[in-house]
């Protein structure tokens, strides 16, 4: 098991080390200058070199690569010359927003996910399963930018049930720090809840087809019991890999939707990084959340490990 | 229930390009108002929203056919590659691409526009090498898993060449899976590149775009909703309707293969 664990991780750094060369390599591609984009167009050549040397840009690019990775492995950041601040600085202040919707549009997504997905594999060609196939073609197929248009005019302007943009921390009232991220969770769910309902329905199918179903019908077990004790829970895996993954990459992913709800969070500063060409900005923040997809991932894959009968077993016997 | 998802998809492919070559249909900048020449109305600046639909549709479809067709290519090769050669080469392309998949989505294609540079070049760019992974792993798995099979180890016997291998035995055996990925693909590639345009990161103004034409309904569409139903509805009909291209075309491959 130990082996397992030992391989994953090493994988995963492996994987974080080529993340790591592409974000440095692409962002090192970036046209322009960042010294002279501090100091705007009329600096004298003489200041601009004195900034290129403070800021290590006049180094070759190996070198500056590894002072790089040795600041990320400290967790510096580096520093955002748009802001002024460290990229870590900013990174803590908005992680909140992005975490609030990720995780509630996650639950709302896991929920709806599981229940219908269970419902229609059992009750395979039945309405439901009707049902949520539909919802599984329209929910991979709708832009999320655009139902969240369509939320605000009618959630927000016509029946006025929730405010349209803007964040309000929790420390002012639960109530109004639900409402202000309501809508855009409601829209990220959309956008998982496809994906994540195929994985269960098809997981669950699976589930109930195998021979162990059949003793615990022989058994004489409620229906109830057999579903939803031990089919779902050997189904679960596939779906839980899904989940983690999904949101994992939320962490990045909100960039659209904190876009169309003016919402302070990751996605906001992503996007302001592009349009300015905040390189260092570009690469902290995107270093950031790749690590976090791994770490989520590797987390996933070892928690799944131990719930996974079939995956303990084979590693025992190892 | 299959067919009539495979109908239905064909119907969708069938009638979509059907936009753009009508394309000279495009009545730009002439005044706004409720006028029966301008079915679906027309937007701030006076233009025609059905021409612009219809108009974009070229540009999304342009770039995502390309974007994809460029992954696909590079995709297929470098796991075709992993595959064959294995060794230390095929390690480290499994990795790098493992380290592309590690990026969300939207996060890679911004990363790639920030390099390149917005329009439609960037596009291209950040969903082709977005579509790399998906095709590299599908070849590489689909390889591994033949290459015990009868004809390919008869094939190796008389000492076949690998490029001649790959070219005779197994893109045969794979183009059926890569043609479905190749549609399934493109249903994402157009999210992305709404969703750029949308950011104002894709094709620039006043080009017509359809993700574009819902960042310019923002500031009006509050009081004029039709602004943003159109474009939306069209980006909604294209992804599902290749999404289910792809689903049937799946369906149909593992029918024949029972």
């Amino acid at each position: 098991m130990l082996n397992y664990i030992y391989k994953r991780t090493s994988h995963a750094l492996q994987v974080l080390f080529v993340v790591s060369v592409i974000t440095f390599a692409v962002l090192l591609w970036i046209p322009g200058d960042p010294a002279q984009l501090m100091l705007g167009a009329d600096a004298t050549p003489e200041r601009l070199q004195t900034l290129r040397t403070a800021l290590g840009l006049d180094r070759p690019w190996y070198v500056q690569y590894w002072e790089w990775l040795k600041g990320f492995v400290q967790l510096d950041l580096g520093k955002s010359y748009l802001f002024g601040q460290n990229v870590s600085t900013l990174i803590a202040q908005r992680l909140p927003v992005t975490m609030s919707i990720a995780v509630f549009s996650m639950l709302m997504a896991a929920v709806v996910a599981l229940v219908l997905g269970a419902l229609a594999a059992i009750k395979k060609n039945s309405t439901i399963d009707y049902f949520s196939t539909i919802v599984i073609q329209l929910a991979s197929s709708v832009p999320s930018f655009w139902i969240g248009m369509i939320f605000i005019v009618y959630f927000g302007i016509r029946w006025q049930w929730f405010p349209v943009a803007g964040y309000v921390p929790p420390q002012q009232g639960i109530g109004p720090y639900l409402a202000s991220i309501a809508l855009p969770s409601i829209v990220l769910a959309i956008g998982e809840v496809g994906m994540l309902l195929r994985t269960v329905r098809t997981a669950m199918l699976d589930a109930i087809n195998q021979d162990f179903m059949d003793m615990a019908r022989v058994k004489g077990l409620s229906g109830f019991t057999i579903y939803f004790k031990y089919a779902l829970r050997s189904a679960m895996i596939a779906p839980l890999n899904v989940m983690g993954l999904q949101f994992a990459k939320l962490i990045g992913g909100t960039v659209v939707v904190e876009s169309v709800f003016a919402l302070p969070g990751i996605g906001r500063l992503i996007l302001v990084a592009v349009e300015q060409r905040d390189v260092f900005l570009l690469q902290g923040l995107v270093m950031f959340v790749t690590t976090l997809v791994i770490l989520i991932a590797l987390l996933v894959d070892i928690a799944v490990m131990f719930i996974n009968p079939r995956i303990r077993v084979e590693m025992q016997g190892e | 229930m299959t067919f009539l998802v495979v109908l239905l998809c064909l119907l969708s492919f069938i009638y979509m390009p059907h936009g753009p070559n009508d394309m000279n249909l495009a009545l730009r900048f002439t005044a706004p108002g409720e006028n029966p020449s301008y079915i679906l109305g027309t937007d701030y600046f006076g233009r025609d929203i059905m021409s612009r639909i219809i108009y974009g549709s070229r540009s999304v479809l342009l770039v995502c056919f390309l974007a994809v067709a460029i992954g696909s290519v590079v995709g297929t090769l470098l796991g075709a590659i992993a595959a064959i050669v294995k060794g230390p080469l095929s390690a480290v392309i499994m990795r790098s691409i493992d380290g592309l998949m590690a990026f969300p989505g939207i996060l890679l294609a911004m990363m790639m526009v920030a390099a390149v540079g917005k329009g439609k070049e960037g596009a291209i760019v950040a969903i082709s090498i977005f579509m790399v992974p998906p095709f590299a792993r599908l070849v590489y798995s689909l390889i591994l898993d033949s290459e015990n099979s009868l004809f390919i180890k008869a094939a190796k016997s008389y000492g076949i060449t690998r490029s001649r291998l790959l070219r005779k035995h197994y893109l045969p055996l794979l183009l059926p899976r890569l043609i479905t990925q190749f549609t399934a693909c493109i249903g994402s590639a157009i999210m992305i590149e709404t969703s750029l345009s949308f950011l104002a990161l894709g094709v620039q103004p006043p080009n017509a775009s359809w993700g574009l034409m819902l960042n310019e309904a923002r500031q009006h569409f509050l009081q004029y909703p039709y602004l943003a139903i159109v474009p939306g509805l069209a980006i909604s009909m294209a992804v599902l309707g290749f999404n289910l291209l792809g689903d049937g075309l799946n369906d149909l491959l593992q029918r024949r293969r029972s």
